[in-house]
Protein backbone atom coordinates (compact mmCIF):
# COMPACT_ATOMS: atom_id res chain seq x y z
CA UNK A 1 0.00 0.00 0.00
CA UNK A 2 1.64 3.18 -0.75
CA UNK A 3 2.21 6.03 2.14
CA UNK A 4 0.29 8.83 2.02
CA UNK A 5 1.75 12.78 1.91
CA UNK A 6 0.53 12.35 5.64
CA UNK A 7 2.44 9.43 6.61
CA UNK A 8 5.91 10.66 4.94
CA UNK A 9 5.50 13.89 6.67
CA UNK A 10 4.98 11.91 9.70
CA UNK A 11 7.85 9.52 8.90
CA UNK A 12 10.34 13.01 8.69
CA UNK A 13 9.11 14.96 11.73
CA UNK A 14 8.78 11.81 14.35
CA UNK A 15 12.04 10.05 12.85
CA UNK A 16 14.03 12.60 11.11
CA UNK A 17 13.52 9.78 7.90
CA UNK A 18 15.24 11.61 5.07
CA UNK A 19 13.89 8.64 2.37
CA UNK A 20 10.69 9.64 3.44
CA UNK A 21 11.23 13.28 2.27
CA UNK A 22 12.86 12.23 -0.72
CA UNK A 23 9.88 10.36 -1.34
CA UNK A 24 7.71 13.51 -1.09
CA UNK A 25 10.44 15.24 -2.83
CA UNK A 26 10.02 12.86 -6.14
CA UNK A 27 5.95 12.88 -6.15
CA UNK A 28 5.85 16.75 -5.95
CA UNK A 29 9.17 17.59 -8.20
CA UNK A 30 6.95 17.60 -11.44
CA UNK A 31 4.51 20.17 -10.78
CA UNK A 32 6.54 22.26 -8.64
CA UNK A 33 9.11 22.45 -11.26
CA UNK A 34 6.73 23.29 -13.74
CA UNK A 35 4.97 25.71 -12.16
CA UNK A 36 8.43 27.81 -12.06
CA UNK A 37 9.00 26.91 -15.18
CA UNK A 38 5.88 29.14 -15.89
CA UNK A 39 6.94 31.84 -13.70
CA UNK A 40 10.61 32.20 -15.02
CA UNK A 41 9.19 31.21 -18.77
CA UNK A 42 11.22 28.54 -19.68
CA UNK A 43 14.17 29.11 -18.43
CA UNK A 44 14.67 25.93 -17.26
CA UNK A 45 17.82 25.93 -15.10
CA UNK A 46 16.64 28.52 -13.05
CA UNK A 47 12.83 27.08 -12.83
CA UNK A 48 15.17 23.77 -11.59
CA UNK A 49 17.39 26.01 -8.90
CA UNK A 50 14.24 27.72 -7.68
CA UNK A 51 12.90 24.42 -7.27
CA UNK A 52 15.49 22.88 -5.34
CA UNK A 53 15.50 26.01 -3.12
CA UNK A 54 11.95 25.15 -2.52
CA UNK A 55 12.30 21.54 -1.03
CA UNK A 56 15.05 22.54 0.83
CA UNK A 57 13.47 25.41 2.73
CA UNK A 58 10.69 22.87 3.09
CA UNK A 59 13.01 20.45 4.38
CA UNK A 60 14.16 22.83 6.70
CA UNK A 61 10.55 24.48 8.16
CA UNK A 62 8.85 21.48 7.58
CA UNK A 63 7.72 21.35 11.66
CA UNK A 64 5.63 24.61 10.59
CA UNK A 65 4.05 22.71 8.08
CA UNK A 66 0.27 22.78 10.25
CA UNK A 67 -1.42 19.96 7.65
CA UNK A 68 -4.21 23.04 6.83
CA UNK A 69 -3.98 22.90 3.42
CA UNK A 70 -2.70 20.12 1.38
CA UNK A 71 1.36 19.68 1.45
CA UNK A 72 1.41 20.16 -2.41
CA UNK A 73 -0.30 23.92 -1.45
CA UNK A 74 1.72 24.52 0.68
CA UNK A 75 4.95 23.47 -1.28
CA UNK A 76 3.51 25.90 -4.00
CA UNK A 77 3.69 28.62 -1.66
CA UNK A 78 6.91 28.33 -0.45
CA UNK A 79 7.67 28.00 -4.73
CA UNK A 80 6.09 31.51 -5.00
CA UNK A 81 7.89 33.17 -2.10
CA UNK A 82 11.06 31.88 -3.63
CA UNK A 83 10.42 32.89 -7.05
CA UNK A 84 9.66 36.46 -5.95
CA UNK A 85 12.95 37.00 -3.56
CA UNK A 86 14.47 35.90 -6.86
CA UNK A 87 12.63 38.39 -9.26
CA UNK A 88 12.99 41.02 -6.47
CA UNK A 89 16.75 40.40 -6.30
CA UNK A 90 16.86 40.56 -10.18
CA UNK A 91 14.74 43.64 -10.65
CA UNK A 92 15.91 43.80 -13.90
CA UNK A 93 15.70 40.28 -15.00
CA UNK A 94 11.97 40.58 -15.15
CA UNK A 95 11.82 43.95 -16.70
CA UNK A 96 13.58 42.90 -19.75
CA UNK A 97 11.77 39.36 -19.79
CA UNK A 98 8.23 40.89 -19.96
CA UNK A 99 9.19 43.34 -23.08
CA UNK A 100 11.38 40.69 -24.82
CA UNK A 101 8.17 37.69 -23.93
CA UNK A 102 5.58 40.39 -25.31
CA UNK A 103 7.46 40.76 -28.56
CA UNK A 104 7.31 36.99 -28.69
CA UNK A 105 4.08 36.74 -28.12
CA UNK A 106 3.08 38.77 -31.00
CA UNK A 107 0.80 35.87 -32.88
CA UNK A 108 2.52 37.77 -36.29
CA UNK A 109 6.05 37.07 -34.82
CA UNK A 110 5.35 33.17 -34.01
CA UNK A 111 4.95 29.88 -35.09
CA UNK A 112 1.58 29.48 -36.56
CA UNK A 113 0.37 26.45 -34.55
CA UNK A 114 -2.27 26.65 -31.80
CA UNK A 115 0.22 25.33 -29.24
CA UNK A 116 3.08 27.66 -29.98
CA UNK A 117 0.77 30.35 -29.89
CA UNK A 118 -0.90 29.40 -26.53
CA UNK A 119 2.03 28.46 -24.72
CA UNK A 120 3.48 32.25 -26.34
CA UNK A 121 0.25 33.92 -24.62
CA UNK A 122 -0.06 32.36 -21.84
CA UNK A 123 4.03 33.19 -21.49
CA UNK A 124 3.07 37.02 -22.18
CA UNK A 125 0.11 37.66 -19.71
CA UNK A 126 1.19 40.10 -17.05
CA UNK A 127 3.05 37.18 -14.08
CA UNK A 128 -0.32 38.18 -11.99
CA UNK A 129 -2.66 36.54 -14.15
CA UNK A 130 -0.15 33.85 -15.39
CA UNK A 131 1.12 32.25 -12.03
CA UNK A 132 -2.75 32.72 -11.32
CA UNK A 133 -3.53 30.84 -14.82
CA UNK A 134 -1.21 28.39 -13.99
CA UNK A 135 -1.89 27.24 -10.52
CA UNK A 136 -6.28 27.43 -10.79
CA UNK A 137 -6.02 25.68 -15.00
CA UNK A 138 -2.64 23.56 -15.11
CA UNK A 139 -2.43 22.53 -11.46
CA UNK A 140 -5.36 21.87 -10.52
CA UNK A 141 -5.85 24.35 -7.48
CA UNK A 142 -9.29 25.93 -6.51
CA UNK A 143 -9.52 29.47 -6.23
CA UNK A 144 -9.30 29.39 -2.40
CA UNK A 145 -6.55 27.18 -2.53
CA UNK A 146 -4.62 29.94 -5.38
CA UNK A 147 -5.18 32.67 -2.91
CA UNK A 148 -3.37 30.96 -0.17
CA UNK A 149 -0.36 30.79 -2.26
CA UNK A 150 -0.01 33.81 -3.71
CA UNK A 151 -1.81 35.53 -0.61
CA UNK A 152 -4.24 37.84 -2.12
CA UNK A 153 -7.62 38.22 -1.55
CA UNK A 154 -9.94 35.21 -3.23
CA UNK A 155 -11.55 37.63 -5.37
CA UNK A 156 -8.21 39.08 -6.90
CA UNK A 157 -7.87 35.60 -8.00
CA UNK A 158 -10.83 35.12 -9.73
CA UNK A 159 -10.59 38.47 -11.77
CA UNK A 160 -6.41 37.64 -12.94
CA UNK A 161 -7.93 34.08 -13.59
CA UNK A 162 -11.01 35.43 -15.61
CA UNK A 163 -8.64 38.05 -17.56
CA UNK A 164 -6.02 35.90 -18.31
CA UNK A 165 -8.39 33.38 -19.48
CA UNK A 166 -10.20 35.63 -21.59
CA UNK A 167 -6.89 36.98 -23.27
CA UNK A 168 -5.75 33.32 -24.17
CA UNK A 169 -9.48 32.33 -25.43
CA UNK A 170 -8.80 35.19 -27.70
CA UNK A 171 -5.75 33.68 -28.89
CA UNK A 172 -7.84 30.27 -29.46
CA UNK A 173 -10.77 31.91 -31.06
CA UNK A 174 -8.61 34.13 -33.58
CA UNK A 175 -6.39 30.34 -34.57
CA UNK A 176 -9.66 28.53 -34.90
CA UNK A 177 -11.54 30.88 -37.25
CA UNK B 1 -23.99 25.84 -20.43
CA UNK B 2 -20.52 25.96 -20.75
CA UNK B 3 -18.88 27.68 -23.67
CA UNK B 4 -16.86 25.72 -26.00
CA UNK B 5 -13.89 27.56 -26.23
CA UNK B 6 -13.48 27.77 -22.62
CA UNK B 7 -13.67 23.77 -22.52
CA UNK B 8 -11.15 23.85 -25.36
CA UNK B 9 -8.90 26.24 -23.59
CA UNK B 10 -9.03 24.07 -20.14
CA UNK B 11 -7.98 20.89 -22.49
CA UNK B 12 -5.07 22.46 -24.10
CA UNK B 13 -3.59 23.83 -20.17
CA UNK B 14 -3.87 20.34 -19.22
CA UNK B 15 -2.56 18.85 -22.05
CA UNK B 16 0.33 21.69 -21.47
CA UNK B 17 1.60 20.53 -18.25
CA UNK B 18 3.14 17.46 -19.03
CA UNK B 19 4.63 15.30 -16.31
CA UNK B 20 8.70 16.48 -15.74
CA UNK B 21 10.94 13.68 -15.25
CA UNK B 22 12.82 13.51 -12.58
CA UNK B 23 16.03 12.80 -13.83
CA UNK B 24 17.93 13.17 -11.10
CA UNK B 25 16.53 15.97 -9.50
CA UNK B 26 15.32 14.12 -6.32
CA UNK B 27 18.87 13.12 -5.85
CA UNK B 28 20.17 16.61 -5.97
CA UNK B 29 18.01 17.77 -3.16
CA UNK B 30 19.13 15.08 -1.14
CA UNK B 31 22.57 15.57 -1.41
CA UNK B 32 22.18 19.40 -0.56
CA UNK B 33 19.83 19.13 2.44
CA UNK B 34 21.11 19.91 6.08
CA UNK B 35 22.56 16.91 8.31
CA UNK B 36 20.46 14.99 10.27
CA UNK B 37 19.59 15.62 12.96
CA UNK B 38 18.77 13.58 16.20
CA UNK B 39 14.71 13.18 15.83
CA UNK B 40 12.70 14.91 18.90
CA UNK B 41 11.96 11.49 19.99
CA UNK B 42 15.98 10.39 20.00
CA UNK B 43 16.88 13.95 21.72
CA UNK B 44 14.56 13.83 24.28
CA UNK B 45 15.24 9.93 25.10
CA UNK B 46 19.10 11.17 25.13
CA UNK B 47 17.84 14.03 27.45
CA UNK B 48 15.82 11.65 30.01
CA UNK B 49 19.19 9.41 29.99
CA UNK B 50 22.21 12.03 31.14
CA UNK B 51 19.31 13.78 33.51
CA UNK B 52 18.51 10.37 35.19
CA UNK B 53 22.29 9.43 35.23
CA UNK B 54 23.23 12.81 36.96
CA UNK B 55 20.62 12.35 39.47
CA UNK B 56 21.99 8.99 40.14
CA UNK B 57 25.12 10.30 40.91
CA UNK B 58 24.15 13.91 42.99
CA UNK B 59 21.76 11.90 45.50
CA UNK B 60 23.99 9.23 46.23
CA UNK B 61 26.99 11.41 47.23
CA UNK B 62 24.37 13.82 48.82
CA UNK B 63 22.65 10.90 50.85
CA UNK B 64 26.06 9.65 52.59
CA UNK B 65 27.23 7.06 49.80
CA UNK B 66 23.22 5.71 49.32
CA UNK B 67 22.82 5.13 52.92
CA UNK B 68 19.15 6.15 52.20
CA UNK B 69 18.68 3.34 49.95
CA UNK B 70 20.14 0.91 53.17
CA UNK B 71 18.11 2.39 55.21
CA UNK B 72 14.70 1.97 52.73
CA UNK B 73 15.05 -1.40 52.65
CA UNK B 74 15.17 -2.04 56.69
CA UNK B 75 11.72 -0.18 56.82
CA UNK B 76 10.56 -2.06 54.08
CA UNK B 77 11.54 -5.18 55.62
CA UNK B 78 9.75 -4.36 58.43
CA UNK B 79 6.38 -3.76 57.11
CA UNK B 80 3.32 -6.13 57.57
CA UNK B 81 3.02 -8.46 54.88
CA UNK B 82 -0.52 -6.66 53.69
CA UNK B 83 1.59 -2.97 53.53
CA UNK B 84 4.12 -4.31 51.78
CA UNK B 85 1.89 -5.88 49.13
CA UNK B 86 -0.58 -2.19 49.06
CA UNK B 87 2.82 -1.44 48.07
CA UNK B 88 3.59 -3.05 45.25
CA UNK B 89 0.21 -2.54 43.87
CA UNK B 90 1.19 1.12 44.36
CA UNK B 91 4.12 1.12 42.25
CA UNK B 92 2.19 -1.15 39.75
CA UNK B 93 -0.57 1.53 39.52
CA UNK B 94 1.73 4.38 39.00
CA UNK B 95 3.85 2.85 36.43
CA UNK B 96 1.04 1.62 34.23
CA UNK B 97 -0.45 4.84 33.93
CA UNK B 98 2.87 6.42 33.20
CA UNK B 99 3.32 3.88 30.49
CA UNK B 100 -0.29 4.85 29.33
CA UNK B 101 0.39 8.70 29.15
CA UNK B 102 3.53 8.49 27.17
CA UNK B 103 1.77 5.83 25.19
CA UNK B 104 -1.05 8.49 24.55
CA UNK B 105 1.05 11.56 24.27
CA UNK B 106 3.33 9.75 21.49
CA UNK B 107 0.56 9.16 19.55
CA UNK B 108 -0.24 12.50 19.60
CA UNK B 109 2.82 13.61 18.51
CA UNK B 110 2.80 11.77 14.71
CA UNK B 111 -0.73 13.59 14.26
CA UNK B 112 0.11 16.20 11.43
Amino acid sequence: MELTDADLLARVLVDGDQHAFGELVRRHQSPVRGLLRQLVRADVELADDLAQETFIRAYKHIRSFRGESKFSTWLYRIAYNIFREHARKRKELVGIDEEQLQAKADPQTVDPGLRHDLMNALAGLPLHERTAVTLCCQNGLSHDEAARVLDIPLGTVKTNVLRGREKLKKILADWAT
Amino acid sequence: MNDPLDDLLDARLRDEAPYIDDAGFTTRVMKQLPRRRLSWNKQRAVVIFVATIVSVVVAYFASGEGLFVHDAFARISGLQPLQLFLVIVACGITMTIAGLWAALTRRHETMI
